[in-house]
């Protein structure tokens, strides 16, 4: 029998979601395990990374500024050259828009994860938010098991997520590209750009991100804290229905797909 | 006694004003008594660093010098399922058995009362930072936080500062809570006016350990010769005199005096040490090695190795040179009663002293984290029982340990004050829709959502209930089981000011209601109580009779399926919460109701989920107002507060807990401020206000007026029925001899009518319930 795909969730100092993260990766079938920024040897034999939230470094100068520097995202880049896949969630997905392997269609940072803009909170903010894949099967290869224009739910954790650049072209280029992966929705599937569907003011109301090769993400909700139905608000319709069962409570959410997708991919593309 | 060789301070020959000029000029608040009584119990004049030691230690704060004798009196800790009582520093409920092993639910509750006031943000913060370190340190996983606040009147004379105190505080608990990754998972706010000059910042914490895995706040056995090793962020002279200073009433004059009491935050050093701690957990476990752990909290390094080695009939060594300091020139009291934040020390075995090190210093890298940060070794456990503290190769301290840690107790007088409160006799109102909706505007009934969603609510993935949706806050407490822990905090300061017997007694009752409503049982208590002034007799009044209710409500809402009370096993007393013109906060003992639900998944929010399901009241209306925000929108306060029948609180509590975990309930919501009628709204509206499903109800089940019918805040219940569960639920609620009230339906209709004598004398869509409900809070933060 293969063995499973083995992927490395990277805690740098301040990061606080790796466990989390790493529950979700063995959920989705897959082995793991916590690495410290510190235990970089040897980091090249995973078939997979995930950059976890929190407040790596401290979120120093700027979110995910330093993590970028860190000499572990030498090898990751590398590694993710090589095809293997990276998701970096929030804190995570803020580092790789720094260090610009996302969007990475020029060898430098082309956009940035800036302060919210939301009427209702200065700064942090946590809340339940929709978010709708509009792509095809194809490009990300975290979305293999998402359907085009399905909605899924997930919360938002963040006081900087608001996805922006100067370059007048690149929004267009990401589209044509098919780099955008999801984008606040209503729950019906609904792109409005006013608050509170767009909780942030992120710009044509992105929430993800994939490379042009699409093996790596940067998502700024969090997928991890919406993979099992237990965790899902009352604001949605599959909690609700599975009130009382325990074993169904267990079962995966829709967020889960973005673990079992990269499952996926490891195991065709990978192994 | 012991020797030291510097230099002595002459109490014994010191006349009473020169002591007192002496005690004042190095900022000592030890009484001229209290001084001299440090000579007979050392049996020498003390040295400089000794002096501030006491002054540490018999602070209030630390020595519970007023309250001790009245706790151990009257509040009950024992039960069952008590792990471990309020001794250590945190409290130790049982959660159930897993795989054969007794697992428990760690529990903390304290109070940043002072340095919250003075400096919100990083009182707040370091209030968090604290409380964390409490659950932690007794080698537990921590899973939780919560934070019940008090603030000024937002719309009164010191508006301003009031908001001001108020963003500052919430942006601190969220500035850590956020950083160090635990979720926020419920709290309250009140405002009101006796707190414009002292707000009230509590914190609980929880955390899971399994009984057997449990490391305790003392030396092991046989620890003679074991170290003593101090890790965290390097000390310096933050917080020296935290102590002291939050056992004096707040003056605004000394405020700028009273903010080098404050302790200075460092969630994301604090983010490294919780996971390097756990893995010290994992690496001793797998060793079979015993450890003692406690979190440096109040008086530093002093108070937590006195302590450590004290408990278990041990002495201490220490040299105080070698603590990592960030500061030249600190004196050694400084370094030994700061309460610089983010540091624990150790007793560790010296065979194990290397590992511990390495996992701090190497894996870790304390030391490249934040600047003179480690783990280091400063002292030995020793027989001999007497405390010592070396500087610069002379002792600076040389004590009976037991002199330092016994403390010192004080039987205060009580007298109970005059209360003046009348009912007042108000007209109908004309508009009840109008009324509804300045309830539901309040800034102490409207949605906390711009508070919560500053927090961290979903973080660590461990969600169940997150804040805001039910009554109280769950989590999923351990992986692959089913077990649930269920928290939430309480106390109602107009109640309290009204009576403080009864305001305790709400409080209480009010916790475990709000746990019972999310279907788990209540199955500990902790208490914060605090208080003004205890040297003034009608504030110590106060105090006992709130900690005499708190035990009469624990002992009467007896813990579920036995005779034994619903235990407190952890709290804190925070004294002298007055201003310095003498105006005492309103009394308040803030409860933590802790809950644990078998199966987590039978936990239900207060959102109603269906169209044409029955809504039931359970818990008669009574003309009890007093306090109620009713009174409050008409400038009343009143005098007749809620009043228990004990028997019956409990029947209820515990029928409504085995309602919903039979799954015949579909949403349940606890009567409190507000009212039936704000109970009734806030389960069409939801927590997350995107409720679309009405209700229809008529008031035809009582003969008091209809504002005391929807207003009046008697405890009960409101709860969603589904039809084919009526039956099973009618002998259910008569099995506890409960009566239960049919109140209407849910409805198509997006709207909430309310009728009486087939006469709608309120109809309001839900989106005008929402504007008020989800608008009063930010409006008074704004």
């Amino acid at each position: 029998m293969p063995r499973k795909p083995n992927i490395a969730v990277i805690y740098f100092p301040g990061n606080n979601c790796e466990e989390e993260s790493l529950k979700a990766v063995l959920a989705a079938g897959m082995d793991g395990r916590i690495v410290r920024w510190n235990e970089r040897k040897g980091i090249e034999k995973y078939d997979g990374f995930i950059i976890p939230g929190g407040w790596g470094y401290e979120d120093r100068i700027r979110a995910g500024v330093i993590m970028a520097k860190d000499p572990v995202f030498g090898i990751i880049r590398k590694e993710a050259e090589n095809g293997k896949p990276v998701l970096g969630i929030c804190n995570g997905a803020q580092a790789l828009v720094e260090c610009g392997m996302i969007p990475g269609l020029k060898n430098n940072v082309e956009m940035a994860l800036a302060p919210n803009k939301n009427p209702f909170i200065n700064g942090y903010y946590t809340t339940w938010v929709n978010v709708k894949n509009e792509q095809e099967k194809g490009t990300c290869i975290f979305t293999k098991f998402t359907k085009k224009n399905e909605v899924i739910p997930m919360p938002i954790a963040h006081g900087e997520g608001r996805f922006v650049t100067k370059d007048k072209e690149l929004l267009s280029k990401l589209i044509k590209n098919k780099q955008i992966v999801f984008r606040y929705s209503t729950k019906d599937g609904r792109i409005e750009e006013s608050f509170p569907t767009n909780p942030n003011g992120a710009m044509h109301n992105i929430a993800a991100i994939c490379s042009k090769t699409g093996n790596v993400m940067a998502i700024m909700p969090h997928p991890e804290r919406a993979s099992f139905i237990r965790q899902l608000p009352d604001t949605t319709e599959l909690k609700n229905k599975f009130a009382g069962n325990i074993i169904a409570m267990e079962e995966p959410a829709p967020a889960m797909n973005v673990f079992k997708s990269m499952k996926k991919y490891v195991e065709e593309e990978i192994l | 006694m012991g020797g030291v060789d510097t230099d002595l301070i002459d109490i014994k020959g010191m006349p009473d004003n020169a002591l007192k000029e002496f005690l004042r000029k190095k900022a000592v608040s030890l009484s001229i008594f209290e001084a001299r009584k440090i000579v007979e119990l050392i049996g020498r004049n003390p040295t400089i660093t000794e002096i501030y030691i006491f002054n540490t230690q018999w602070s209030e704060h630390s020595s519970y010098k007023s309250s001790r004798h009245v706790l151990k009196e009257l509040l009950p800790t024992q039960a069952p399922n008590v792990i471990l009582g309020p001794v250590e520093d945190s409290g130790i409920v049982e959660l159930g058995y897993i795989n054969n092993e007794r697992y428990g639910i760690v529990v903390s509750h304290e109070s940043h009362n002072h340095p919250s006031q003075v400096v919100p943000y990083e009182g707040a913060a370091t209030g968090v930072g604290g409380i964390i370190r409490d659950v932690l340190c007794m080698g537990a996983k921590v899973i939780a936080i919560a934070d019940p606040l008090r603030f000024g009147d937002p719309n009164g004379k010191n508006k301003n500062k009031v908001k001001y105190i108020a963003n500052e505080v919430i942006n601190g608990i969220a500035g850590y809570g956020d950083a160090v990754g635990i979720p926020n998972i419920c709290g309250d706010v009140y405002f009101n006016d006796s707190f414009d000059e002292n707000c009230l910042v509590n914190v609980v914490c929880l955390g899971i350990v399994k009984e057997k895995d449990i490391i305790h706040s003392y030396a092991p056995k046989n620890a003679e010769n074991y170290d003593i090793v101090v890790v965290g962020k390097a000390t310096d002279n933050s917080g020296f005199g935290g102590a002291a200073f939050a056992s004096l009433i707040l003056d605004e004059k000394d405020r700028e005096i009273n903010r080098g009491a404050v302790q200075v935050p460092d969630p994301f050093l604090k983010n490294v040490i919780i996971r390097a701690s756990y893995a010290v957990f994992e690496e001793a476990r797998k060793k079979g090695i015993e450890l003692g752990f406690k979190d440096m909290g109040a008086g530093g390094i002093m108070c937590s190795t006195s302590e450590l080695c004290s408990d278990a009939d041990f002495g201490a060594d220490i040299d105080l040179g070698k603590v990592n300091i960030s500061m030249q020139n600190l004196p050694p009291y400084m370094i030994a009663c700061s309460e610089t934040q983010e540091r624990f020390t150790w007793i560790s075995p010296p065979e194990f002293t290397k590992a511990l090190l390495k996992i701090y210093n190497e894996d870790f890298e304390l030391p490249q984290i934040s600047i003179g940060a480690g783990a280091f070794v400063i002292g030995k456990v020793t027989k001999n029982q007497n405390y010592i503290l070396r500087h610069d190769g002379k002792t600076v301290c040389n004590a009976s340990i037991n002199a330092v840690t016994q403390g010192i107790k004080y039987d205060r007088a009580k007298k109970a004050p005059k209360r003046n409160f009348k009912e007042p006799n108000l007209k109908e109102p004309n508009d009840y829709s109008n009324a509804l909706l300045e309830i539901l505007k309040h800034p102490n009934v409207a949605s906390k959502a711009k508070a919560y969603k500053h927090y961290d609510t979903s973080v660590m993935g461990n969600a169940v209930i997150e804040s805001g949706y039910a009554d109280a806050g769950v989590v999923k407490a351990v992986d692959n089981s089913n077990f649930g822990v269920a928290l939430k905090t309480d106390c109602n300061p107009r109640y309290c000011r009204i009576d403080p017997y009864w305001g305790a007694v709400n409080a209480v009752a009010e916790s475990m209601r709000n746990v019972a409503a999310v279907g788990a049982i209540p199955s500990a208590l902790t208490d914060c109580l605090n208080y003004g002034n205890p040297e003034n007799p009608e504030s110590f009044y106060d105090f006992y009779e709130g900690v005499r209710g708190i035990a009469d409500a624990a002992k009467n809402l007896n813990y579920k399926g036995t005779k034994y009370p619903v235990p407190v096993i952890s709290g804190n007393v925070s004294f002298y919460n007055e201003s310095g013109s003498g105006k005492s906060i309103d009394p308040s003992p803030v409860i933590a109701c802790i809950g644990v639900l078998k199966d987590y998944s039978k936990a239900i929010t207060m959102k109603i989920k269906k169209e044409k399901s029955a809504l039931f009241l359970v818990g008669d209306r009574k003309d009890e107002l007093g306090g109620s925000v009713y009174y409050d929108i008409n400038n009343e306060i009143g005098a007749v507060v809620p009043i228990m029948d004990f028997e019956k609180e409990r029947n209820m509590i515990y029928a409504v807990i085995d309602a919903i975990n039979a799954g015949l309930l579909l949403s349940c919501h606890d009567i409190s401020d507000g009212g039936l009628a704000t109970a009734i709204s806030e389960m069409v509206m939801g927590g997350d206000a995107d409720g679309e499903i009405g209700a229809e109800i008529a008031l035809d089940f009582t003969n008091l007026r209809s504002d005391k019918a929807l207003f009046s805040e008697t405890s009960g219940f409101v709860f969603e029925v589904e039809g084919k569960n009526l039956e099973k639920l009618k002998i259910l609620f008569k099995f506890y001899k409960i009566n239960l009230i049919e109140l209407g339906k849910t409805t198509k209709e997006k709207n909430l009518a309310i009728a009486k004598n087939s006469k709608k004398i309120i109809n309001l869509p839900i989106s005008k319930l929402k504007e008020a409900w989800t608008t009063g809070f930010a409006e008074a933060l704004e």
